[in-house]
């Protein structure tokens, strides 16, 4: 049988899902898999909804709002479009960043709108059935998934991301007006902490393991789990709650 | 709970363009009953037909949608289309005033828009004018998909049924039962009008002048700036990927011709204001298509006073290929390929050159509505010697006559923003009356 | 009211739209469905929903099933929804329990010819809307009062006009100018195109009518000095000569105008033989000219890298002047070197073809090759004919553009609004809402904006005014029930951060005397920007939460929410 994905589309109210509307008064047509929610701006688009969206089963997830400049709310979009940044990065640690996609859409490309829409689909076919979907269900995706989704709506991504206009225009604290490609390198290497110290406070909430054991879990070099093991610690997060020799064991508090 | 409505009393705006509705949506905001007249069968004006605009590049449907559709709901907002006022008496505070409205043959509370009539309707070949006429519809129509109000309507003297009485296909098609062709022209009374904003707009003079010296309509590469504003649009004749008229093939060298029919000595001798403007945007947006695009811009002097304007141009230069030419126009002719070629003189150096290209665009000259003579002997109202509506020096939203005002297109040439701040204003003295004080 | 607690009973309506639906889905299929779905204790079908018999029948189905959620399967939204929503309200249901869901656009007009797969997307969209509608709550729309007063900031020709329009539409005006005299740069001004008419008589008029108005009061010499609270109660603190007065007022018009550009430095300005456009109006109020050869410079400082605008007005005010003199003394010769001449419109461009009829003679010049001015000639290469040109001159008269007030960025903080790059204030929106400020009850009028000439002042006067008066003119303001806020329960997560408050594009959010995070609910327009971005998830936004959005993903995920 022919694999027939299930897209889940986000639609800003005022340009994307009126271009919709177009697409649907000019009789449009396109493939039938998508399934739309409709938010009020793009920018409402939660990162966490993208990643539930992943874990509950949907193959591809497609965001749409309004191009530079025409955002109803203002700005909206721009903010969509670095939280889009960052889940996309996310899921590129777990090759999952082909399922999504942000795409500009006004209301008056219906024709575009299809097209969109239309691509999107093929792309998805492409990569197959999503691992979290069906008989090759992929349990370790998924729980990578949930570091993921915990890491995104941490405290640390959550205000990197959401402070990432205002430190371009205004500066940080110190007044310093930060680039955007420094700012993008600041913000991957804490995408890459925050997924890894994640995956790590999933393990340890089960059973307590040593630094050793996590090492070979998640197959990553012991020395830079002992650093994450250390900022954990020193956060309050972990501790260890028994020593075996001389090898400590840390546990979720 | 309107404070105003306790002892306000009622105000009509002709012509619902951006200007007028945004002078209808403020009044009916402070609580001020409007009647809003529109000889077209849907609202919008030129605004609607537009594909981007200047100097911001947002979508001209996009913006304006909302504006349309909250100006159709209004509760203090009576729209008429599809008329005209043909009598006006009394004065400030008090006029009274009567409108022709033409049939839809279409019930408006019945119809749900579906298209049905029109899919089956046999006739064919109505020049669609918000389409620049490059489209034709049957004789049941809407103007564009997402027209408002979002009702069909028949076109009457083309409908077979309405001129030799036979057919019908349309009633039997539409379930909603919304065919009516007992509607005929109707009279609407209107009294205790306190005040009227002329909000007639413009006209094009492609629309009463052939443009023979630039070989519009006798080259088929020759088109207006309005044509080109569809051909551009995602929801035009072409979907939005410019192809030439005469051959279909995409056109990589464009060249914009400034002042077509305007700051012409002879005719027409005022500027148009907003062509060096939307020239401009025009080739930007063409760019972004196709970036393989060369344009060329002739003009005379370039008029970007408005706020960002001149940093537009410069973007256009810099990053849009778009070439200006200081020049003046000899003529126009075309080689064996229909490639038009533009004979100048360079005034930069005196020299006079050629240069061929792909597709010219005109840049014409706006005229006066079409209607303003007979709307001003209606109304009582004077003109200038071109027939714009007359206005008072610096109180431009003044007529000549107490309690008629006007805004926008209807009496001088303007872009959106000035539109719609002139609205403003005209509401703004029509509440001083509308209050009465 | 329905109560929150009781158990959740749907209604779902499926209109056939005609044929536009029936024709491709299967309507009754669909009602079946939804029959089976949690929490709907009600389906239907109709040939058209909106009609006045679907309408009734929504109506009577939430009398006879007691509904507490209602949705409709039709068309779009966008153009709908507010026609359910009433129906809904006058069955006593609170309009936001009702919920949409788009079969038409979304479906039967865009998978046509493939009806089974159009049907099976129509049930998951049903599915989705039934789980959304299960967490819908009930929304009250806000009500504030608001003060019919108003404050213009600013006595120059477009605040006046403001502030006199303001109270014959018998609203409250305080007028606050800085200066001792009301009248901005017209004071200075000598004649004024397009009808030569004199200045001081322009002035005169409008004066008079201010201050013989009664419902206007006018502050002289006084600085705004604190402005707190929102549209329809802001509250204001002005000082006029060290006395500190307050006053409310339910709206604000800032028409502060700008200052003409002194061109230090440039073309040999010294103020006596090469002076500014502006100061040669002085030198024509008082006639004290005698110069036989006078030469003008447009766009003086600016359309360069530094100031990369057109100040709109210099090319008229420069033909205005050269006019004059020569209309006085036909003898003098006058040059105007420009390089492009604006004079846009019908009675500019008439001005213009008269200032060539009459003589003065106009030399293009580009920017590359700059006019260079020595003691008493002036040196231009003329790109027309090739060769440079000498031009004596006894007067150089050098237009300069209008620059932004210094004080732009004091006012722009105080009342929370924005400046563009010169440092102009930036309006709302570009097009659409050229007089009014992102943040709801100030409003903009005048060269405060950006340069523009008198009659453009005075209709954006007027136009501010105008959009004042769509708040004032009500008692009370009522406004969107589906905005965001910190509800109490959250008030502990939020960390101040500001995030939000410095994201949100409607200045809708502040830190309250108790220091805490506050939703200004009449400010805010619920895009739920604030909301997505918290880094503490602290701000729910209203008709789009989290658990309302989720609830919809995890249905077409066919999971349970946890
Ligand atoms: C090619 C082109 C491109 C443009 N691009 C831009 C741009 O990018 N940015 C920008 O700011 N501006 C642009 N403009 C200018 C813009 O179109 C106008 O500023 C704007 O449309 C003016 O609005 P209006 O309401 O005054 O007139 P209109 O849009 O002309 O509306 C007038 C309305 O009144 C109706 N009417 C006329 N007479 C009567 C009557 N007697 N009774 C009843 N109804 C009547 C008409 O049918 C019409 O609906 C462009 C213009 C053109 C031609
Ligand atoms: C040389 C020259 C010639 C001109 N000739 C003409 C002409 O002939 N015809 C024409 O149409 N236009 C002409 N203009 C343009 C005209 O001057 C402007 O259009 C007009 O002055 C703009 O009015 P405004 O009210 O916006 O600003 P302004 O006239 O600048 O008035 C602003 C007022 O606000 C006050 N203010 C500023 N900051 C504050 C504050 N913080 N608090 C309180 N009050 C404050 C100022 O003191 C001033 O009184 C000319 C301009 C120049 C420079
Ligand atoms: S008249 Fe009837 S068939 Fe035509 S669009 Fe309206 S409802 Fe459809
Ligand atoms: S963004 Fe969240 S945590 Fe930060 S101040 Fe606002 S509500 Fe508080
Ligand atoms: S929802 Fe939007 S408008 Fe409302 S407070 Fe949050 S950011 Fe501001």
């Amino acid at each position: 049988m022919n694999f027939e994905p299930k897209i889940l589309g986000f639609l800003c109210n005022w340009c994307s899902y009126a271009g919709g509307d177009l697409a649907g008064v000019s009789r449009i047509q396109y493939p039938p898999n998508i399934r739309v929610i409709r938010v009020m701006c793009s920018g409402r688009v939660d990162p966490k909804f993208i990643l539930s969206g992943l874990q509950v089963g949907i193959d591809g997830i497609i965001v749409m709002g309004c191009h530079h400049g025409d955002c109803h709310y203002l700005e909206g979009n721009y903010e969509a479009e670095v939280k889009f940044k960052m889940v996309k990065l996310l899921l590129s640690l777990v090759d999952l960043q082909d399922r999504i996609h942000l795409e500009w859409v006004s209301a008056s490309e219906g024709v575009r709108f299809g097209e969109v829409v239309t691509s999107f689909t093929e792309s998805i076919k492409k990569l197959g059935p999503s691992p979290l979907s069906g008989e090759n269900f992929d349990q370790q995706l998924l729980e990578k998934l949930k570091a993921i989704e915990l890491a995104a709506g941490g405290e640390r991504l959550r205000a990197l991301v959401a402070s990432k206009r205002i430190i371009m225009e205004e500066g940080n604290i110190y007044g310093e007006k930060i680039s955007q490609e420094e700012l993008d390198e600041i913000l991957i290497s804490a995408i890459e902490d925050e997924f890894l110290r994640q995956q790590i406070l999933l393990k340890l909430k089960n059973e307590p393991l040593s630094v050793k054991d996590l090492s070979q879990l998640l197959n990553i070099d012991s020395s830079v789990i002992l650093k994450h093991i250390i900022s954990l610690k020193a956060r309050n997060l972990i501790d260890y709650i028994k020593i075996e020799g001389i090898t400590p064991f840390y546990q979720k508090l | 709970m309107y404070y105003l409505e306790r002892n306000s009393s009622n105000v009509l705006i002709i012509g619902a363009g951006i200007a007028g509705i945004q002078a209808a949506l403020d009044l009916a905001d402070m609580g001020v009953k409007v009647h809003l007249v529109e000889k077209r069968p849907c609202i919008g004006g030129k605004m609607a037909q537009l594909d981007k605009t200047f100097p911001t590049l947002d979508c001209s449907i996009c913006i304006l949608a909302p504006k349309l559709s909250d100006c159709y709901r209004h509760p203090n907002i009576t729209l008429y289309t599809l008329s005209e006022v043909q009598k006006v008496d009394g004065s400030e505070g008090n006029f009274s005033v009567e409108i022709l409205k033409h049939p839809r043959y279409i019930k408006e509370d019945v119809c749900t828009g579906c298209g049905d009539c029109a899919k089956i309707c046999p006739v064919r070949g109505i020049l669609n004018y918000f389409d620049a006429n490059l489209v034709t519809l049957a004789a049941a129509y809407i103007p564009f998909p997402s027209a408002v109000p979002p009702i069909y309507l028949i076109d009457r003297k083309r409908c077979v049924y309405l001129t030799h009485g036979i057919c019908v296909l349309c009633t039997k098609a539409c379930d909603a039962e919304a065919i009516d062709f007992t509607q005929k022209d109707t009279i609407i009374k209107l009294n205790n009008i306190s005040s009227i904003i002329i909000a007639s707009g413009f006209n094009l003079i492609e629309d009463i002048n052939p443009l023979k010296e630039y070989g519009y309509k006798k080259y088929p590469n020759v088109v207006t700036a309005l044509e080109f504003e569809r051909l551009i649009c995602a929801s035009g004749p072409q979907q939005g990927h410019l192809r030439r008229l005469s051959d279909g093939i995409d056109p990589k060298k464009i060249a914009y011709i400034q002042c077509a029919g305007s700051r012409n000595i002879k005719d027409k001798k005022y500027c148009s204001s907003i062509c060096c403007m939307y020239t401009t945007k025009e080739a930007m947006i063409t760019y972004e298509h196709d970036n393989e695009v060369e344009s060329y811009v002739f003009y005379i002097d370039m008029r970007a006073g408005g706020k960002g304007f001149q940093k537009f141009l410069e973007r256009g230069k810099a990053e849009y290929n778009i070439n200006y030419i200081n020049n003046k126009i000899a003529k126009i002719k075309v080689d064996e390929n229909e490639n038009p070629i533009i004979i100048y003189e360079d005034l930069n150096d005196g020299k006079i050159k050629e240069l061929k290209v792909d597709l010219v665009v005109l840049a014409t000259c706006i005229i006066p509505s079409e209607g303003n003579k007979k709307l001003a002997d209606i109304l009582g109202v004077d003109l200038d010697e071109y027939n714009f509506i007359k206005t008072k020096p610096f109180f431009s939203m003044e007529t000549s006559k107490k309690g008629i005002f006007t805004c926008g297109c209807s009496h001088e040439p303007m872009d959106i923003p000035r539109s719609v701040a002139e609205a403003s204003s005209a509401a703004a003295r029509v509440a001083e009356i509308a209050k009465g004080r | 009211m329905k109560s929150e607690d009781e158990p959740i009973r749907i209604g779902v309506f499926v209109c056939h739209c005609g044929t536009n639906i029936g024709g491709v889905l299967d309507c009754e299929g669909l009602t079946e469905y939804a029959a089976t779905l949690p929490n709907v204790v009600f389906s239907d079908h109709n040939l058209y929903t909106c009609a006045e018999i679907g309408l009734k029948t929504i109506k009577e189905a939430i009398e006879e099933h007691n509904l507490n959620r209602v949705i409709v399967c039709s068309c779009t939204p966008r153009t709908h929804e507010p026609l359910f929503r009433s129906a809904c309200e006058e069955a006593g249901l609170n309009k936001y329990l009702f919920s949409f869901v788009n079969i038409r656009e979304q479906c039967s007009w865009v998978h046509m010819k493939k009806p089974e797969d159009a049907f099976e997307k129509a049930k998951d969209l049903i599915k989705m809307g039934v789980a959304r509608a299960t967490k819908l709550e009930a929304l009250e729309t806000i009500v504030v009062d608001v003060d019919p007063s108003a404050l213009v900031i600013g006595g120059g020709i477009s605040g006046m006009n403001a502030a006199s329009n303001l109270s014959k539409q018998g609203f409250k005006t305080y007028l606050v100018e800085k200066e001792k005299n009301l009248g901005g740069l017209l004071n200075s001004l000598y004649r004024l195109f397009p009808n030569d008419q004199e200045s001081s008589e322009l002035l005169k008029d409008i004066e008079s009518r201010i201050q013989a108005d009664k419902n206007i009061t006018v502050y002289t010499s006084t600085m705004i000095t604190s402005i707190d609270g929102f549209v329809g109660n802001f509250e204001v603190e002005i000082n006029q000569n060290g006395n500190s007065i307050r006053i409310k007022v339910g709206a604000i018009i800032v028409a502060v105008g700008a200052t003409p550009l002194k061109p230090i430095n440039l073309f040999g300005y010294d103020g006596k033989i090469r002076i500014t456009q502006f100061e040669l109006e002085n030198v024509l109020k008082n006639y004290s000219l005698n110069a036989n050869n006078i030469v003008m410079i447009q766009c003086v400082g600016t359309r360069n890298e530094e100031r990369m605008y057109c100040s709109n007005f210099c090319c008229m005010s420069a033909l205005k002047n050269a006019l004059i003199i020569k209309e006085k003394n036909p003898d003098v010769h006058i040059a105007i070197l420009f390089r492009d001449m604006h004079t846009p419109g019908i009675a500019y461009e008439e001005y213009y073809r008269r200032a060539r009829e009459s003589g003065i003679i106009f030399i293009k010049y580009s920017p590359e090759k700059p006019p260079i001015v020595e003691e008493n000639k002036i040196k231009i290469y003329n790109e027309y004919l090739g060769t440079e040109i000498i031009i004596p001159y006894e007067l150089l008269v050098l237009s300069t553009p209008l620059i932004a007030n210094e004080d732009n960025k004091q006012i722009a903080q105080l009342l929370k609004v924005p400046l563009e790059e010169n440092n102009f204030f930036l309006e709302a929106h570009v097009k659409l809402r050229p007089n009014d400020f992102a943040t709801d009850g100030v409003y903009i009028a005048g060269s405060a904006k950006w340069p523009v000439d008198i009659t453009e002042s005075i209709s954006q006067g007027y136009a501010a005014a105008a959009r004042a008066s769509t708040i004032l003119s009500h008692d009370t303001l009522e406004v969107e029930g589906a905005t965001s806020y910190l509800p109490e329960e959250y008030k502990d997560l939020c960390r101040g951060c500001e995030i939000c408050l410095k994201l949100c594009p409607y200045k809708a959010i502040r830190k309250n005397e108790k220091d805490e995070i506050e939703i200004i609910q009449v400010l805010c327009k619920g895009c739920g920007v604030c909301g997505a971005s918290c880094p503490k998830k602290a701000i729910k936004i209203k008709h789009f939460t989290n658990e309302q959005i989720l609830s919809e993903i995890y249905a077409l995920g066919g999971k349970e929410l946890p």
